[in-house]
């Protein structure tokens, strides 16, 4: 199976070549190598030169995209370049990739079209189960999530994710920019494609700052839930007029 | 009608006249655009050379006084232009992704490319 590791990358010039030298060392001892592409999305800092001068295999966007954009990228290079499983990994060292295995696994098996990774289905398997805000966050959208849908998603913000063939040419094709990681759960699920979570392992950022304070972390979640019941209900009269 | 609306009419459709002949002159807009300008414009037009006609209708239609009519029409009619700006703008959006996204990847093809035959002397090969 080629598996291809996305990793968007917005000025992350303290933690690119880190997951660059993880990659590398996952590959030592593995017979069959995951391929990565680096997504730079215009990154003002000196992310640019650094992928260049030691050869990370890389695009850089011409113009900055966001999250959402850099990702379908990747997705879209995923599809012309023939990959059987595309796995979105962050570029700033939170997610672990040792949990590849684990995340391919239910693709590989044919069980599942897309696999979440999840920080809190296992307590102990993850040291950073993030701050209150974030799980109360995550918990009304993955509510929104299984009335909209009637699926469990424990942890739908959650940006390591892997998703098989169908859906990497589903995602080349249409994927959403605007909340990226509850939306496209939310395109796959509603397309009665078949969604799985396993449990990862995420660590605190190597470095630097995410910015999320209350009033900005309410204002994202009610703009999620709407995006979400406007995807559901619009994919589903797609699916009704077919 | 009132002097100072006209007053005010006439300096609007005058305005109003001088930007719609200077796009159309820069060929700056697109036709389907100038057609909704001009059209507002003759309908200022045509409540000017009518005297009571703004009077008239508003009456009609219940408002105190002609004033009011003219400002709700006109909010609406921005209301309306705004709303169809909006969707122009996330349409323009999706598009430009898509463009940027497709521009990106090719020049990433032809720098693979350039390497892997050594056009500008760039070394090795990627991988």
């Amino acid at each position: 199976m080629k598996i291809l590791l996305i990793i968007p990358a917005y000025n992350e010039e303290e933690n690119i070549l880190k997951v660059y030298d993880n990659i590398n060392n996952y590959n030592l001892d593995k017979e069959e190598k995951i391929d990565y592409i680096v997504i730079n999305d215009g990154s003002k800092d000196n992310t640019e030169r650094i992928l260049e001068e030691n050869n990370i295999n890389h695009i850089n966007l011409i113009q900055n995209l966001g999250i959402g954009g850099a990702v379908q990228t990747g997705y879209k290079y995923a599809y012309e370049n023939d990959y059987d499983i595309a796995i979105q990994f962050d570029g700033d060292g939170q997610h672990d990739i040792n949990y590849i295995k684990n995340i391919c696994g239910p693709i590989e098996k044919g069980e599942a079209d897309m696999v979440i990774g999840t920080r809190y289905l296992d307590k102990r398997s993850s040291k950073f189960q993030s701050t209150f805000m974030r799980r109360f966050g995550s918990k009304i959208i993955s509510l929104t999530i299984k009335i909209c849908c009637r699926k469990k998603i424990t942890d739908p913000t959650s940006g390591f994710r892997a998703i098989n063939k169908e859906i990497i040419k589903l995602f080349s094709e249409e994927y959403p920019t605007e909340y990226p990681e509850p939306e496209s759960t939310v395109e796959v699920l509603s397309r009665k494609y078949n969604v799985s979570e396993v449990p990862v392992n995420m660590n605190e950022r190597i470095a630097g700052k995410s910015f999320v304070n209350v009033w900005t972390s309410i204002d994202y979640m009610l703009k999620v839930i709407l995006a979400i019941i406007i995807d559901n209900f619009s994919i589903r009269r797609r699916r009704g007029k077919k | 009608m009132q002097n100072t609306l006209k007053i005010a009419l006439i300096i609007i459709i005058l305005i109003y006249i001088f930007f719609i002949i200077k796009s159309v002159k820069r060929k700056n807009m697109r036709i389907n655009y100038l057609i909704f300008w001009s059209i507002t414009a003759v309908i200022l037009i045509i409540s000017l050379l009518i005297p009571n006609l703004v009077e008239y209708i508003s009456c009609k239609l219940g408002f105190e006084m002609p004033i009011n009519m003219i400002f709700s029409l006109a909010i609406f009619i921005i209301l309306y232009l705004i709303f169809n700006l909006t969707s122009q703008i996330s349409n323009l959006e999706r598009k430009n992704t898509a463009l940027v996204q497709e521009v990106s990847i090719l020049k990433k093809k032809i720098q693979d490319l350039e390497k892997l035959y050594n056009i500008d002397g760039g070394g090795e090969n990627e991988k």
